[in-house]
């Protein structure tokens, strides 16, 4: 596709933000008219935990060209221990994909609480910077 | 002169008859002879006579702790999906086991599949098995008609040649690599206990792909995958692949497609192996099934390195250590998270 | 119909020369080390492997994933929501190298693929270029099940391997043409007759089809056999056996939509998956292993024959190497033939 070439591609990141903190925080963000890339799409998750690599992997199949998945700091879940849980599974997962070869700025994974709305813009404002550099996503893009 | 696989394979014959004569076990999980020459046939003796059939071999790579839950719940009486469990002493089942089956066996007792009050474990240390892919290598893909094995050596016949090999050269690559040959949880013992190995590279295999750049890595995982047609033997011959409904088999949401299309099957292939995360014990019975020859230990073995650089852990050594994904701690590294993003700091 | 020869190093460039009109397979030893089918721009040496090729040839006539029809659902199309049938390549395909078991595969799998219209238009654009069998390897049982390692059902051109060259004899109408119009030297009478002696010796070989034996006997008794509870205690319930035997032939047909294009596959399917007779109602009538390992070998041996004729089985012994748990077929059908 010619979608390198045009000069104002943006990527699409597709966000799964958890529903006490990041969502909150993503609010926030726009409340207080923080900019950010409208490269995200946001999916509201009670908990990040409740993000299976199924859904970071569908997300990449579909097309996204980076996922982003946030959730509370670590010690302040509103389910107590999701986000730890969750914490394990990512960093095997982000070891594991870099592994077999996905550029390893495509998959994110970040702690935004409810108060850090100019925290989300930024980060945002990185990732996107981050997947621009890396072009569209050609690995794992189911076509036909 | 018999070697030390005869002899092992005498005693498990006294033992399953004696366990199947005096009804301690119901039935007895083990391998006999197959039709063809370094092949073996899972099988489950269900009386004294059938235990006569048992062997004990360095063919016998698929792992039988793949078929324990399934027999277990053979002999339970029959109930719907959502009724209890049934209550009172059920009958018991015996197997035979070596090192990594038997971590498989505590892996699947801590995922509450198999009660541990229900089995007998006949515990073997492992020698080691071999590879007949390799032996097929070492004869330059000849026909093979006959294989005599000695302790540490395999006379290979076929029509018009006849070679010696040495069994350490033909040695399966997880077995080359293990650290725990000997069975971690058995109620009777055939044989010694060897004790714990020292290898000073066991994750050789992922460090090779780890030192290559990520474009290479990319061509290696898909050109590996690139023969597979889904059949489905490295999922149903993995102990570990017990969920009813596999991931595969959802439609709604749809996770994977379907047919062998590159993207669906690389997207199988990374799922499956990390579903094994933390619980895989490297039997190496999945690389054994695939037909068409793919190294899909690889992926696993990558998970095993991470878990235990990351958190310390084993799976399978210690009834009692919870799984690493079903457990946590506040200390857990987290450097792969975005940290704070100062103001004005460009990357 | 005459006979032709060619040296064995110019077989390649007589395939060669073909190329603008077909598309070329043949077995080749793949990067993993074992044969199979591999388009002959890859190959440069010429070996074919004693044996037979990994997958069967069913991947050519019915391959995975097959495309039915597309369609789209983006409301700015013009053309959208009408279905569209995919372009089949225009050139034709030639397979060589095709031993009489996958050649006679063909032949069965047309049975019941009589009506299957994109089974048909498929074989109508292949080209069979068999080679006939000298000896058998150890997993080879094709005179068991109707089947010759001389046979030329299903082939265009069969040839045989005579040390230094082969011999090429046709045996379709398509063949002959292909043959008479390939420029090749017509082949000397010893060459002939060397032809006609394999044949002849390998079909004085006892015929043991054991069809007639299978369809004669009760199919209860079969059904209730004892034998199937220890010869599924075995079985893992993959793919394996289904996806390589070239007669096996279920499928299963889904519809792929995305981001405002559609399609609609099918794929291959085995009676060894959970989902293959699983009712939308939950129930399984096929649900545990013994039923389902029972119904594949019934299925072949015993339900195929009694409503075609032959066994759906062309004795090529993939099953049998490549079974993660060594289930052997001949067994099976020893077992059955003893009831």
């Amino acid at each position: 596709m010619t979608k390198v070439q045009e000069k104002d591609w943006e990527p699409k990141i597709i966000a799964f933000l958890c529903n006490w903190c990041s969502y909150a925080g993503a609010d926030l963000a726009g409340v207080s008219r923080y900019q950010y890339p409208p490269s995200i799409r946001i999916v509201r998750v009670p908990c990040s935990g409740r993000v299976s690599p199924n859904m970071i992997l569908d997300a990449l199949k579909n097309g996204a060209d980076g996922v982003l998945v946030s959730g509370c700091h670590p010690g302040d879940c509103h389910y107590i221990s999701g986000n730890l849980y969750a914490r394990r599974r990512f960093a095997l997962l982000k070891r594991f994909l870099e592994f077999i070869g996905i550029e390893p700025d495509r998959v994110n994974f970040t702690w935004i609480s409810a108060s850090e709305g100019e925290q989300f813009a930024k980060v945002v404002t990185e990732i996107t910077e981050r997947v621009k550099r890396l072009g569209p996503a050609t690995r794992l893009v189911k076509e036909f | 002169m018999s070697t030390i696989n005869q002899r092992i394979e005498q005693e498990l014959i006294g033992v399953a008859k004696e366990l199947l004569a005096s009804k301690k076990v119901e039935a007895l999980i083990g391998y006999k002879r197959g039709t063809m020459p370094m092949t073996m046939t899972p099988f489950v003796a269900r009386s004294s006579e059938e235990a006569e059939k048992l062997c004990w071999n360095s063919f016998c790579v698929l792992n039988l702790a793949n078929y324990l839950p399934q027999v277990l719940r053979s002999f339970e009486p029959p109930r719907r999906p959502n009724d209890p469990p049934p209550k009172g002493p059920l009958p018991k089942v015996g197997i035979v086991v070596t090192g990594c089956w038997s971590r498989n066996i505590v892996v699947q007792i801590q995922e509450n599949q198999v009660e541990r009050d229900r089995i007998v474990i006949i515990g073997i240390s492992s020698r080691g098995m071999i590879d007949k892919k390799k032996v097929h290598e070492r004869v330059g893909g000849k026909e093979v008609t006959n294989v005599e094995e000695e302790d540490n050596r395999l006379i290979v016949k076929g029509p018009g040649f006849s070679k010696e090999i040495n069994r350490w050269d033909v040695i399966r690559d997880n077995c080359k690599s293990c650290i725990h040959p000997d069975p971690s949880i058995y109620d009777i013992l055939i044989g010694d206990l060897k004790g714990d190995r020292q290898i000073s590279n066991r994750f050789s295999q992922v460090e090779e792909i780890e030192s290559k750049d990520i474009d290479e890595r990319w061509q290696w995982f898909m050109d590996e995958i690139s023969s597979c047609i889904r059949c489905y033997a490295c999922r149903n011959a993995c102990p570990l692949c017990y969920c009813p409904t596999c991931f595969v088999d959802d439609s709604r949401p749809q996770w994977v497609g379907k047919s062998k299309e590159q993207v669906d099957t690389a997207l199988f292939h990374i799922l499956r192996a990390y579903h094994c995360a933390g619980r895989c014990t490297d039997c190496g019975s999945c690389e054994s099934a695939c037909p068409m020859g793919i190294k899909m230990r690889i992926l696993t073995k990558k998970l095993q390195k991470d878990v235990f650089e990351l958190y310390g852990f084993e799976p399978g050594l210690n009834l009692d250590e919870p799984l690493p994904l079903s457990t946590y701690r506040l200390e857990d590294p987290q450097d792969f998270i975005l940290t704070d993003i100062k103001m004005g700091d460009k990357k | 119909m005459k006979d032709f020869t060619i040296n064995k190093p110019q077989f390649l460039d007589f395939l060669n020369r073909l190329k603008d009109s077909f598309d070329i397979y043949g077995p080749s030893k793949t990067q993993k080390g074992f044969y199979d089918w591999t388009p002959i721009e890859q190959i440069d040496e010429f070996k074919i492997g004693d044996g037979i090729p990994k997958s069967s040839i069913k991947t050519f006539l019915f391959p995975q994933p097959e495309t039915l029809f597309e369609f789209s659902t983006n409301s700015k199309d013009p053309a959208a929501y009408r279905l569209k049938e995919p372009d089949v390549k225009g050139k034709k395909t030639i397979l060589f190298g095709v031993r009489p078991c996958d050649a006679r595969s063909i032949v069965l799998n047309s049975m019941p693929y009589v009506e299957d219209v994109y089974f048909q238009k498929r074989l109508e654009q292949i080209f069979v270029f068999g080679l006939l069998c000298k000896e058998g390897c150890s997993t080879c049982f094709c005179n068991w099940v109707g089947g010759s390692p001389v046979g030329t059902d299903g082939m265009d051109v069969a040839a045989i391997d005579l040390e230094n060259v082969y011999v090429l004899r046709a045996v379709s109408q398509k063949g002959e043409e292909l043959l008479e119009n390939a420029g090749l030297s017509e082949a000397k009478k010893e060459e002939k007759e060397a032809f006609n002696e394999l044949v002849e010796k390998s079909s004085r070989q006892t015929q043991k089809d054991t069809s007639n034996i299978l369809k004669s006997k009760d199919l209860f008794d079969l059904y209730n056999a004892p034998f199937w509870q220890e010869l599924s205690d075995a079985c893992i319930n993959c793919g394996t056996c289904t996806f390589l035997c070239p007669t096996c032939y279920c499928f299963d047909i889904q519809d792929e939509v995305l981001k405002g294009k559609g399609r609609r596959i099918r794929y291959w399917d085995s009676c060894m998956f959970p989902l293959f007779t699983l009712h939308a109602s939950g129930h399984n009538p096929r649900g545990d292993k013994l039923k389902r390992v029972r119904n594949r070998f019934m299925h072949k041996l015993k339900y195929f024959p009694d409503r075609f004729g032959p066994i759906s089985c062309v004795g090529c012994g993939r099953c049998i190497k490549e079974c993660p748990v060594s289930i052997d077929i001949r067994q099976v059908l020893r077992q059955m033939l003893e009831i």
